[in-house]
């Protein structure tokens, strides 16, 4: 059974995605979340594999789920064509003031990502979390990564690689200045 | 010369059809053992008919999911370059062949790690961090399979792969091989998902479980994820066939709610797991192969039988709750309206009747399914490919099914004496921890 402060934590960024104006889709909060994990270290009950548009939990996918159909979070459609966002559901509220510990711990970390977030799409999120991965998860030497990403999304093209693995630098680097730390660099 | 092509009859596909290598598999000790392993595990207490097992499910599952392959790569019905070059082409024989046959197998044996009774319990009796995926993956790995396969002339690393996806299987993915497991196991119109809705439907007499799948897999497709301006590959469908994936999201919510979540058959889930971790050694199922194999829903209905004959067995009063259906009764369920006061409310009534009545005399069971991921691309008429949640209600609505049950059951014999407590104090116990 889910946890109602795992859930907590998902809503805040939820809540911080949409400030600033990113499209808060489930892809945006499953990379957020994988950010807030494998850069900053906020400690998550999700595991991730490579799969769909770059790292991707399960867990999570089944946890954003049972927050839907919980009340916590549901869909907003806004456009024709693109996926629909994330929004704070009915009973997100009261979610927030009986669990409010786990967001008030982490709203710096929560802040960080979300304003890094802002405006990204899908495909250039799928690019820069499959760089992380490809950094953290699988601790493959620099000088391999670029073909490393195209060989396992070989939609993303090999200047789009590179560029990728620049902007997972300068991510880390300044994670490392505003917290003092990146978790796994 | 002898027949290459064997059938089997089936009241949900009418004849499932495979050849002389196939039926190889179909024929090892691994495959057969799922003759004696029930879909619903002790769900026939509560609806008689509910006595299919998952050999029979499992070759559904192969039916579907060659079904589904042969419509998804159908030169026809690839529509993109990008998709054109993902998939095996048909006239080269060897790697469209290849697949489908790895896929058919994959199908066969994704449900051989089940333990007894299939789902009941598994989280608590098997070691920490292990699922019947594992279990299956090891035995597609095993000595004993290397033979089978060898004359199947496909590797079983590419089986095992397909067959449990990759949550259980620590190896990346590529764009095919994911296409492949979705086909199989995909949260949204996955083989296995149709199979097993229609069938328990069929079985259990929950007519509310079927939908039109004919036309469902007609209309799969591989699609670029251009919804979301990226071109990752998803699988999908055309327009046409957003009212049978409607309809089968429909028939999963009643089926959830019908039967899987029954209140009586999930308390049998709850004694059976009580059960079996006196029963058994260590209090979980072992994890060797040959120990898995061995254990069937028949041993382990021999053995409730033994104990509830056996008034000195630890397992006894467990073993009786099954045999002589005196299960536990429903005392409180989770509801919206409790829910606002405190969210915790099941929690805290569950805690104020242990402490009331005993441990022993109160059980809880809290479990959320996995929900249908209702976002896939459809293809619309004008070529353009748009999110499912935006083409319809159904889905983008869909807050209503909630798959999560959330209640606290009392023995038989303190059921009133326990509602009317819970009547007089509910609002203290609850109120108190808001």
């Amino acid at each position: 059974m889910p946890e109602f402060n795992d859930a907590s934590l998902i809503l805040a960024l939820t809540e911080k995605l949409r400030e600033n104006q990113s499209w808060a889709g489930e892809t945006h909060l499953q990379k957020a979340m994988y950010v807030l994990n494998r850069v900053l270290g906020v400690q998550i009950p999700f595991d991730f594999v490579l799969y769909k548009h770059g790292p991707f939990s399960f867990d999570l996918r089944d946890e954003i789920g049972w927050m839907r159909s919980s009340g916590f979070l549901e869909w907003e459609v806004r456009s024709n064509y693109y996926g629909p966002s994330l929004k704070p559901g009915q009973l997100s509220s009261i979610l927030k003031k009986q669990f409010p510990d786990q967001p008030a711990r982490h709203s710096n970390e929560i802040d960080f990502v979300a304003t890094r977030f802002a405006g990204k799409n899908v495909a250039s999120l799928e690019r820069l979390t499959t760089a992380i991965y490809v950094m953290f998860d699988e601790h493959t030497p620099s000088i391999e990564r670029t073909a490393r990403i195209h060989s396992l999304k070989p939609h993303i093209s090999i200047p789009e690689a590179d560029a990728a693995l620049r902007e997972a630098d300068g991510l880390v680097q300044a994670a490392k200045i505003r917290f003092g730390r990146a978790a796994h660099a | 010369m002898s027949n290459r092509t064997h059938e089997f009859r089936d009241p949900i596909h009418s004849f499932i059809k495979l050849d002389t290598e196939e039926r190889a598999l179909v024929n090892s000790r691994p495959f057969q053992r799922l003759r004696y392993i029930h879909q619903l595990a002790l769900s026939y207490l509560v609806y008689p008919g509910a006595t299919h097992r998952r050999f029979e499910h499992s070759l559904g599952v192969m039916d579907v999911s060659s079904r589904i392959y042969d419509v998804v790569t159908d030169p026809e019905n690839l529509y993109h370059d990008s998709i054109r070059e993902l998939v095996p082409r048909r006239s080269s024989t060897y790697e469209w062949s290849y697949w489908r046959r790895v896929l058919r197998m994959a199908a066969l044996c994704h449900d051989t790690g089940h333990l007894p009774f299939s789902h009941a319990a598994e989280a608590a009796l098997l070691p920490n961090g292990t699922h019947h995926e594992h279990l299956s993956k090891y035995i597609i790995l095993s000595d004993e399979m290397k033979p089978v396969f060898s004359q199947l002339k496909i590797k079983p690393e590419d089986v095992a792969k397909i067959a449990v996806g990759p949550k259980y299987c620590e190896e990346n993915f590529s764009d095919w091989e994911s296409i492949l497991y979705e086909m199989i196991g995909g949260n949204v119109f996955g083989a296995d998902r149709i199979d097993f809705l229609l069938r328990d439907s069929y079985h259990s007499g929950v007519a509310y479980g079927r939908f039109d799948h004919n036309r469902l897999i007609e209309t799969m497709r591989i699609l670029p994820r251009e919804d979301q301006e990226t071109q990752e590959p998803e699988l999908g469908i055309t327009r046409g066939g957003l009212q049978a994936a409607e309809s089968l999201l429909w028939a999963r919510y009643f089926i959830y709610t019908q039967l899987y979540f029954h209140p009586i058959r999930r308390i049998y889930d709850i004694h059976l797991k009580e059960f079996l971790e006196k029963w058994l050694d260590g209090g979980h199922f072992s994890t060797d192969l040959e120990h898995h194999l061995r254990m069937t829903d028949n041993e382990v209905m021999s053995a409730i039988n033994l104990a509830s004959v056996t008034a000195a067995s630890s397992a006894h009063d467990a073993a009786c709750r099954i045999t002589e259906r005196n299960h536990f009764r429903v005392l409180y369920e989770v509801n919206p309206n409790d829910q606002k006061i405190n969210l915790s409310s099941v929690q805290l009534v569950f805690e104020a009747a242990k402490q009331e009545f005993g441990d022993e005399a109160v059980r809880r069971d809290s479990y959320a399914s996995p929900p249908a991921s209702e976002d896939f691309p459809v293809r619309l008429r004008d070529g353009m490919i748009a999110s499912s949640l935006t083409m319809s209600k159904t889905f983008s609505d869909g807050q209503g099914p909630a798959f999560q049950v959330d209640s606290v059951f009392v023995s038989p014999d303190g059921k009133e004496k326990a509602k009317k407590w819970l009547d007089a104090k509910k609002s203290i116990i609850i109120g108190e921890g808001a």
